[in-house]
């Protein structure tokens, strides 16, 4: 198991990380999603033998959304 | 009846923007169904930095609104009838009433704030829904298309706008169920147009515009937070901006100072906005009325305490103290919507 946090650049409401959470419905291997508005962030923790990084970052980007940048294993 | 009116035009002034900015997000996500249906249809399209993708038209987002719509009427008027029940067992003083008008302020400031995107400090004044509300909400959205907005507009209740806050301050003040549920359902259904055609026109125009009409919401709220904060300065009986324009107004008539005044309530405010008073001597104050329905029944003394709610039509008297020669008495509305000045000469 796997945990990433993302900083997400244009985050521009609540309702943005509920968006961003929504993608641990979507694709299988997430074991959850935690997006905070208010820090502009994500934390996804998966396991990276069913989902890569790069099937993650295309779930970010079909929702709308840039990734500013990565800190791994927070 | 007049209260309702006037709350229904708030809602469709004021309120539908500034409900729109705070509650906005759950509109959308009530229409998320849809947008993901849409954006599944469509090829990825690499976003730009700090652009969202344009989204598509969706001819079908009416029902989801009304739907959303509904659910928020429904439950701000169930809210208002709590509100009201609640405000008969509690007294809510001109200084308590200010508070809270500064707080709602406040809030309302710095949403616009971070609405404009000032700084990320200011993405402290939103109030984030806790996960399991979140998980919940998506665990609907899976379900049907139906049940999605109406739960999500019956949560908009747990976010409520500075102006609704305000609103709701009012149905707490009424102290009485049925009054207070009818004032917020005249409000909610005000603000219903409003969040309508933006949500549904929203969903067409695209993400450029709508980040456009987004700032045009913050600046109103920010402007409308600072009227509040000055409407709470006149309840306060502190020195303010309308107090200020007031004054000046009347400055080039003097009046002769005398121990009778008449003052006039009338639904747009006081008049004279400036009246002079025998320093020395008790004062006799005679407050008319005639016909008067809005907030300036409500007449508050703040240096003296003073709180009377004056008749429709009719006359109230009250006896001021001897003051000291130079001493200026700010009168206002509860809501300190309207004021004036009483000059000790």
């Amino acid at each position: 198991m796997k945990t990433k946090t993302y900083q997400i650049a244009n985050m521009e409401c609540p309702n943005c990380a509920m968006i961003l959470e929504s993608i641990e419905d979507k694709l299988p291997g997430i074991h959850s999603i935690r997006a905070s508005y208010k820090k502009g962030e994500m934390t996804v923790e998966y396991d990276e033998t069913q989902v890569s990084e790069s099937d993650i970052l295309t779930a970010i980007e079909r929702k709308g959304y840039t990734v500013h940048s990565t800190n791994e294993d927070k | 009846m007049e209260q309702y009116l006037i709350a229904f035009i708030t809602g469709l002034t004021t309120g539908g923007l500034s409900c729109l900015a705070v509650q906005g997000g759950l509109l959308a996500s009530s229409l998320a169904n849809q947008i993901e249906r849409d954006l599944a249809e469509i090829p990825p399209t690499p976003s730009k930095k700090n652009k969202r993708i344009a989204r598509p038209v969706r001819p079908n987002a009416a029902l989801p609104i009304l739907l959303f719509l509904a659910a928020k009427l429904t439950a701000y008027t169930l809210l208002g009838a709590l509100l009201g029940w609640l405000g008969s067992f509690l007294t809510f003083d001109p200084i308590t009433r200010a508070g809270l008008m500064i707080v709602i302020a406040i809030f309302m400031v710095g949403n616009g704030l971070r609405m404009l995107n000032v700084h990320p400090f200011f993405r402290n004044f939103v109030i984030e829904p806790p996960r399991f509300v979140t998980r919940a909400i998506r665990k609907t959205a899976k379900g049907t298309d139906t049940a999605t907005p109406l739960f999500l507009g019956a949560l908009t209740v747990f976010i409520p706008c500075g102006v609704t806050q305000a609103m709701m301050a009012a149905a707490l003040g009424l102290g009485a169920p049925l009054p207070a549920a009818l004032l917020m359902f005249a409000f909610t259904l005000g603000t219903s147009p409003v969040f309508f055609f933006v949500a549904y026109f929203a969903a067409q125009i695209g993400a450029t515009l709508e980040k456009h009409f987004m700032r045009f919401v913050a600046v109103v709220i920010l402007f409308l937070g600072l009227v509040t904060f000055d409407n709470a300065l006149n309840l306060l009986g502190a020195p303010s901006f309308s107090g200020l324009f007031a004054t000046r107004q009347v400055a080039t008539a003097p009046v002769e100072a005398s121990d009778t005044l008449t003052l006039r309530a009338e639904n747009g405010g006081y008049t004279p906005a400036r009246l002079t008073a025998k320093a020395g001597v008790p004062v006799t104050l005679n407050i008319v009325t005639e016909n008067t329905t809005s907030c300036a029944r409500d007449f508050v003394i703040p240096a003296l305490k003073y709180y009377v709610l004056l008749p429709v039509s009719g006359t109230e008297t009250m006896q001021i103290p001897p003051q000291p020669a130079g001493t200026t008495l700010r009168f206002t509305c509860s809501m300190g919507m309207y004021s004036g000045l009483i000059t000790f000469e």
